[in-house]
This record gives C-alpha cells, structure tokens and sequence, in this order.
C-alpha cells in the first residue's frame, strides 16, 4: 500500500512528505520535520511538552493523528521567533529564569503564547488555569508566572520593551541575577536531549521487562526475535563480557536479569533494529520461561525470619543499617518531664522528571565506547561499565547530555550498560528512548518511611532524649539505599542540640520498585517525623512552635548527634527572620487557626476557584450589552 | 466548625552540603582565550539548576571577563577532569570552588606577564567586566589586549583547580563522625485552606528562609526554593506512588498526580547568607535543602486549621475526611 502523503505549512514553509509509519503528529514533527522543540513527556497529552499550533489552535500532539493534520498550518517552538531571535515572551522567561531543566519550557512557551493570543490582558488567575495543562517540575511554576505577566504587560503596552532588558553588571558578578546563559537554547527548543540526537545508521532499542516480582529464570529464547527482519541483534545477560553488576553502593543489579527477576520492570533482554516499531514487535517474539517465586512486599515482613530472601549475600534482606548513639538515652527518658511518643509514614515518590530516560552509545574510530546520556554521574558509571564490559578505563566515555529533570533519579546506570553492548555487538550507533510508563515501572522511587518516635522533654521544653527508628523498603536493588539511610540517620533529628540520642535507620530488600535516590536523600522523610513531633509536644507544653525550636537549636560549639563540633550555626538566625518575615502570631498549635489574625496577608494567594477564563468572557458580554 | 478552614504551621530543617561521610573532590581546567573569552572546563553538565550559569559567574568574576564571555565544556569523562556526579548539593560548593581555584591559578600567569609588562606589583592589579588594570596608576587595557599580550610574551594563560570537602566516615558502632564539613539551615512557614466538604487542602502562601552561604544568583537561588516546595507539596498533598504485590498501579500521570500550575501558594523568600568559612567562594548550597520542612509545615498548619494530625503522607482529600470522621467520632464518643 502506498504510504499517505501529507501537504502541510510547517512554520511558514511547505512540507510535502509521506507518513513514513509516523502515525502521531509528535513523531511525525520530531522524526520526518527534524523539529524537536516538541518534546514527548507522556504520549498521553497529559503534560503538555509536545504542544504546538495546529491553524492556530494550541494541540497536544502526541494525541493528534498525523494524517488529521494534512493541509493544515502548523506551528512550533522553533517558529515563534526569526531565526535567532525570541519573541518577548520567550525573552521574558529568559529574563525571570523561568527555565531550569527546560524540557517542559517548550510546551510551556507555546501554552503561554496561547494564552496571550486568547487574552492580551489576561489575569493572573487566568494565566494559571491556561497553563493549568503543562506539568512542570523544576521550576515551582512562579517564575514562569512572573515571564508571563511581564510578557503581557510588555505585549499590551503597560511595560516599556526595556523591562526585558537584563540587569546590570553592578559591582560583582557574583550575587548579581545574571540570566540564565542556557535561556534561549530552551525557549526556543534549540537545545538537543538524549532523545532528540540521532546518527547515521542508528538502531533503535527497545527493552523486554520482567512481568513478575520475584521469578527464576528458566530459559531465555531469543531465536525469533533475532530471526525478524531488521532486527540487528538481541542481547541478555550472556552478553556480558565482564563483570556484571551496578549499583551506587553495592554492585548487585545486573545490567539484563541474570538468573531471576527481583521487580516488575527489571530489564530481562533488549532488542535493536532498524526502527522503533520493529524492536516493539520483536519484544513479543522473545520467549522467556520463568518460574514463578513468592515475594516479600512490606519491609517489616521482609526482616522476620523465614522471610523470602531477596538476595543471596544478604540472608537478612537488610540493605543497611546506620546506628547512632550519643550520651545516655535512659537516663534523658529517667530525667524527663513528658514523654511522648508517635510514629509516621511516608510514601513511595516517583521522580517524574518530564525527560524520560534516553541514550545513545557507539564505538569510536579508536574503539572507545562512548555513552550519550543524562547521567547524574558520568565518573562513577565509567568505572562501573569499564569492568561490566571488561575495557581499560580510558576506552570507556561517557558524555553527560542536558539533563532533563533528575533529582537523584538520574543517578543508577539502569539503561547504559545495554546500550554498550549493543553499541559493542554491532558496531552501529543505538538509540534507547524510554516511554512515560516504563520510567514509572522500572526506574527508582523515593524511598518510604515508616518511623517510630520517643522523646523526653522538660516542662520547659528542652529535649532530654530521643529514640528515632526508620524503616525504609529499599525494593529490589541496593541502589542509593545505603547513603539514604546514612543521610537519613545523621539529619533525622533536626538542627537540635541533644544530649541523649539513639537512631537506627534499616534500608530492606523486597521485590518492590528499588527506591533510590531522590532530592533530600532520606533526609525529608526523618525530619518529617521530627518537625511534626515537635508540634506535637508543643501543644502539650504549651509553647509556641518557634519557642520550643529555639529552646533546643544548635549553637556555635554544639556537637551534632554524630559528635561533630559546629564552627558555624545560623539556625537562630532563620528562625527569627522566618518569625518576622511571615508575621507569625505567637501561640502554642493548639489548632487556634479560627483565631489567628495573622492569616489572609498580601503575601499569599486568593484561594482558587475555576472558571477564570470563562469569567473573563461573561464580563465581556457584560460589557457589550452595556 | 466553616466548611473552609485556615490555619498555619512552620517547620525548621538543616542539611549537609556535598557527598556525606567521604572526602569528595572535584577539579576544572581553566583557559583565558583569544577575543577576551574564557574556556572552563569540568565534568558535570547542567541538570536544571543553573550551575552553567553559576561556574560562567565565578568564572567572570575571577578572570575579569563577562559571564557571556565563558564558554563551558566539556561533560564528557574522556575530555574533562573528575568533577564527580551532579547531586548531593555539591555543585555550587564543589565544582564552583573548584572553577574559583582553576581561575586564581589562570589568572597569577596572566597577571605575571602584565606586572613585568607595566612594571607593577602583580598584587596591585584588578580585573572586571571585561577591562583589566593596575590600582592607583592609570595603566589599563582590556582583558583581549591582556591576553593578547600575555601570549606574545610566550605564555598561554591556563590554570586548574582541585577542591575538596573533607568529611569523615561514620563509627560502625556508635555512629560518632564528622560527615560534612558545611551546613545549611532553613525554615518555612505554610498557610493552608481545607474544605472539610471534599478534604481538598489549598496551599495558600509559603514563606522559606534558607540560609545558602554567600548566594552567587539569588533569582536562581529562588528557583530551586520554589521548586523545592512544590515538589515538597506534592508530597505532602497528592503524589503516591502506589504497588499491588510488586505491581504499579500508578503507571502514568493520569494516576500519578503531580502539582500544576493551579496548586501553586504564593511563595515568598528570603536568604540568610552565612557564609562558608572553610572554601574560598563562601558559597553553600540549596537544592535539596529546600524541600525538607515543606511536608512538615503543610502538616503542621492542616492540624492548625482543622485539629487534625495527619502522620501519614499524603494528605490526600481521602485522608484528611477519613481524619475529620475519626476525630468527630472521637468527639461523640466523649460526649456520649
């Protein structure tokens, strides 16, 4: 069947070319146009990043068939501005640093631009529902409100074009808000990612996963897979020269499952071919035997005895466990006033980075082999693949591509390994993207936290001691797990000064999603438990929450829980700027939130309530009748 | 009790600055090129944060040059030297250092070359935004002509730089040790709104102050606190990662919710700069640091508007009706 052929204005100029197997508008402008500035963070238009115009209609393409879009004008990120020029609301999130990892900024860029098309004089309240259909990650979203109000106000005329300007050099370049020098590479979707690179003669990868938690191995058959035409080749654990393990602490995952499977979504043989959908439909003609074993789920069961065991070498199933203990925690619970004890939990958190996982390996003309990926940690993951693939060191790069969005969760070598071998066993340059759904399954998570909590306190509220206990489920693999229980023991007890301390932090293995590392590194989930703890015992002292911190924070000289001596403490310091800044009204938490007089200021928000948009229009109507 | 409730909470928080419990180190490269430009080069790349920006800053600001006049490179282990991984709360404090140090060392070549040229003390001359000269005469060039002349004087201007933070690794036993060499404190304060009708819980306003160090670009400072709180809300309010015997159920972000433009509170910051005693910047960090007392404040200030705790993230609307029934349950249970 002949393929369709497809007469489109793509910013501004004539595209006259055939679908090619590029059935959603997205793939069709990143693959066959060469315009990446539309991102995929979801393909199922529920982030935003793909967002173009479509005759003029902001359109999520990842959900538009590329053949609806015959005839029709469309535009891009790359087509808001003349070449190496921005258009001022480009300018403005270049002047406020409305990008930081810049992968949803495109879409963003486009929703905002929309936005403004729509109503020069939208509202605030108005922007926000607009953009209410682009998720992103980094940024907290203020700044990119900021650009879009002086945007608007620039546009409409309220602002002179001078107020993009940047600002000055001053006296010093450090301190100074210098604009962000990677801006215009996001707001204008120059900037390449991983997934956005290609070579000649590229494979593209695809990765079978595990279906089951915990399961032996039986065979792996990968002769049909091979057997499809454009298929290049099929790699599984064999496939290692060297020695095979990763890991940030302890090398116990495998690049490709080697004799069982420990998680839902561990990597068990991966296929390259010519293009995508052939990888996909060699998946399916892998046959993998497995036998089925029980799993251990709940970190607590994992630690009785008889439990499953996760892996050999740790009988216990215990990843790590971090003690800490300071002077007599007895006698601070004998000379206490109150105790009060509780426990707390937190959940398991996905990194959702809007760039899902993506790489490129090859080997060079010199043999080396090189990794193009946003790898949080290109040093150790040379050293780690230079012995999995049994190379010299310097016959091993890595290349850091922009980066995404990690917040730790870019930081295990999941995927490179198989990139590598591939790269190896071919001789070609491979392409690994992964979709939304396989970063949720197979990539790590914060950790969960479940911790039990004693303190002894004076009627005054000094501290006299603290017993901290946490469990976290590790999942499958080591991971961070032994630094997150490290960072978690250290911090748990918060900026205090305290005689009598006693923690323990338990990383445990189970067949859970592995948990890794996440922004705070373990140290959210233990202060969580402390900072609501001090609450609590606030309220039963009668202390105002400020008061009961300043009674127990750390001074110049204080030792840490770890007996290390501070020649530095500002926490005096932020609790009084914080006290004034917010204009807090002095009071145990007694839940007087009724009574305060210290709510509602100027520096907070009105509370939201939808219809923004359609509210503008009905005063326009108002105002037509009228 | 209203259908909409408000209240306040705060929380406080510390942090260790780079890699905990281990000597970590990272180094750069640094070259004063041609046209009055920089090169510097290092390891790690950019992962949102701004660092690019803040290594072109300290870079400007040692050489003499514009931040827009340093070119970085190169990301890359066979071009670059070890600047280990981008996380930790190290980049700032560690490759930033780093780049200070590698600049210092550019910058005695250079300055050599020009002190014998004007005949000064090499002690005497000051470099800024481009122009270079010597304090208290009125011998001034550009920083191009410098190098210029600095290269016909047959030297190339380059310089490299090692940092590291010493941390020692923690006792087996009694976990006694002295992990970081810098620490941050910080505090934020929330303010909520909960519809006890449908348990949603509104973040109103946010007020975080974080003490950084010495703040290279305090908008970008900023940036990483507000979107430190809003990742911190998230989890405090709606993300769940959820498992049934080892399976996802939360496989997308039509199950996984995440905060969008709508769950923003007004947030407002403030720095406290106390600055880092033990490295040359005086810079500390804030990436992680920003998001540790946000859960706790949201909490802290739900039990404020409505007198209950939640100790469970996250505070879902389920959560927070099911806490409201308990509590009014509890209430009957006394009374009756």
């Amino acid at each position: 069947m002949p393929d369709t052929m497809l007469n489109m204005t793509v910013n501004g100029r004539k595209v006259a070319k055939p679908i090619n197997g590029q059935y959603r508008l997205l793939d069709f402008l990143r693959e066959e146009v060469h315009l990446t500035g539309a991102k995929e963070g979801c393909g199922a238009g529920e982030c935003g990043t793909c967002s173009v115009f479509v005759d003029g209609k902001l359109v999520k393409s990842c959900l538009m068939p590329t053949a609806k879009a015959d005839g029709a004008e469309i535009q891009t990120v790359e087509g808001l501005a003349g070449r190496g020029e921005l258009t001022a609301l480009q300018q403005a999130f270049h002047k406020t640093g409305a990008s930081q990892c810049g992968y949803c900024i495109p879409g963003m860029v486009m929703a905002a631009t929309s936005a403004l098309r729509e109503n020069p004089y939208a509202d605030i309240e108005e922007i926000k529902e607009r953009l209410g259909g682009n998720i992103c990650r980094c940024t907290g979203y203020t700044k990119i409100f900021e650009a879009v109000e002086l945007a608007r106000d620039v546009m409409n005329g309220r602002l002179p074009a001078t107020a993009l300007d940047p600002d000055g050099a001053g006296e010093s370049y450090i301190g100074n808000n210098v604009r962000r020098l990677d801006a215009p590479s996001k707001v204008s979707g120059a900037l390449k990612y991983a997934g956005d690179m290609v070579m000649q003669d590229m494979l593209h990868m695809q990765v079978l996963r595990s279906p089951h938690p915990h399961a032996r191995i039986v065979s792996i058959d990968t002769s049909a897979a091979e057997a499809l035409e454009g298929v290049e080749c099929v790699i599984t654990h064999k496939d290692v020269p060297g020695k095979d393990g990763f890991g940030v602490f302890v090398h116990d995952q495998p690049v490709m499952a080697r004799d069982k499977v420990r998680y839902v979504g561990e990597a068990v043989a991966a296929v390259s071919a010519e293009t995508h959908e052939i990888a996909r439909r060699a998946l399916a003609l892998i046959k993998v035997e497995y036998e089925e074993l029980p799993g251990v789920f709940d970190p607590e069961e994992a630690m009785q005895p008889g439990a499953v065991v996760v892996h050999d070498y740790a009988q216990d199933n215990v990843v790590k466990h971090i003690p800490i203990r300071k002077g007599d925690v007895e006698a601070g619970f004998a000379a206490a006033d109150i105790i009060v004890e509780n426990s707390y939990s937190t959940q398991q958190v996905e990194h959702a980075y809007l760039e899902p996982e993506a790489g490129l390996a090859y080997v060079d003309h010199d043999g080396v082999v090189t990794v193009v990926s946003p790898s949080q940690n290109i040093t150790h993951h040379r050293h780690m693949l230079s012995t999995i693939i049994d190379k010299p060191i310097n016959k091993v790069r890595f290349i850091m591509s922009p980066v995404g969005g990690g917040f730790g969760g870019k930081e295990d070598m999941i995927y490179q390994g198989m990139l590598a071998l591939t790269a190896m066993k071919t001789g070609r340059p491979v392409r690994l993207v992964f979709t939304r759904e396989e970063s949720i399954l197979s990539t790590a998570k914060r950790h969960p936290s479940r911790v039990t909590y004693k303190m002894g306190l004076k009627n005054d509220g000094r501290i006299t001691a603290v017993s901290f206990r946490m469990i976290s489920d590790g999942g499958a693999y080591g991971m961070s797990t032994e630094g997150v229980m490290r960072k978690a023991a250290i911090l748990s007890l918060g900026p205090y000064d305290l005689a009598n301390v006693e923690i323990d932090t338990y990383g445990i293995y189970t067949n859970n999603t592995p948990s890794g590392a996440f922004r705070t590194f373990g140290a959210m989930q233990a202060q969580f438990a402390t900072e609501s703890h001090l609450d609590i015992c606030a309220e039963k002292l009668g202390l105002d929450p400020f008061e009961i911190r300043r009674r127990n924070m750390m001074k110049i000289g204080s030792l840490t829980h770890t007996q290390q001596k501070l020649e530095t403490v500002s926490i005096a310091e932020v609790l009084e700027t914080a006290e004034a800044f917010c204009r807090w009204e002095t009071g145990a938490p007694t839940s007087r939130g009724a009574t305060r007089t210290d709510l509602g200021g100027p520096d907070t928000r009105a509370s939201c309530t939808l219809g923004a948009r359609f509210r503008q229009i009905v005063d326009d109507k108002k105002q037509e009748v009228a | 009790m209203a259908r909409r409730a408000r209240g306040r909470g705060m929380a406080a928080s510390w942090y260790g600055i780079a890699r905990t419990a281990t000597i970590d180190r990272a180094g750069a490269w640094v070259e004063m090129d041609d046209g009055g430009t920089a090169k510097v080069v290092t390891g790690v790349t950019e992962i949102g944060e701004g660092i690019l920006t803040v290594l072109a800053q300290i870079a400007a600001e040692e050489l003499g040059v514009r931040p827009e006049d340093v070119t970085i490179g190169d990301n890359d282990t066979a071009r670059s030297p070890e600047a280990a991984h981008a996380g930790a709360t190290r980049q700032t404090y560690m490759i930033g250092n780093s780049v200070a140090i590698a600049c210092r060392d550019a910058r005695v070549k250079l300055d050599r070359e020009l002190a014998d040229h004007w005949q000064v003390d090499a002690g005497t001359i000051k470099a800024f935004d481009g122009e270079i000269w010597a304090e208290g005469t009125n011998k001034r060039m550009t920083v191009e002509e410098a190098i210029d002349l600095c290269k016909k004087r047959g030297v190339v201007p380059v310089g490299s730089g090692s940092f590291t933070a010493h941390g020692t690794g923690l006792d087996p036993v009694d976990g006694s040790g002295a992990p970081w060499q810098a620490y941050v404190f910080g505090c934020q304060v929330a303010e909520v709104e909960v519809d006890t009708l449908t348990g949603e819980v509104q973040v109103l306003g946010m007020w975080a102050v974080h003490d950084v160090g010495r703040a290279i670009n305090p908008r970008g400072v900023e940036g990483q606190i507000e979107g430190g709180i809003v990742q911190g809300l998230g989890q405090a309010l709606m993300e769940d990662y959820q498992l049934d015997k080892g399976h996802t159920t939360t496989h997308g972000f039509a199950k996984y919710i995440l905060p969008t433009s709508l769950d923003i509170p007004q947030i407002n910051t403030k720095l406290v700069e106390d600055r880092d005693p033990r490295s040359p910047l005086g810079a500390k960090g804030i990436g992680e640091p920003a998001l540790v007392p946000t859960a706790p404040a949201i909490m802290n200030a739900i039990y404020d508007a409505i007198g209950v705790r939640i100790t469970s993230l996250p505070a879902t609307p389920e959560a927070i009706l099911k806490a409201l029934e308990e509590k009014e349950a509890a209430a009957l249970q006394m009374t009756g």
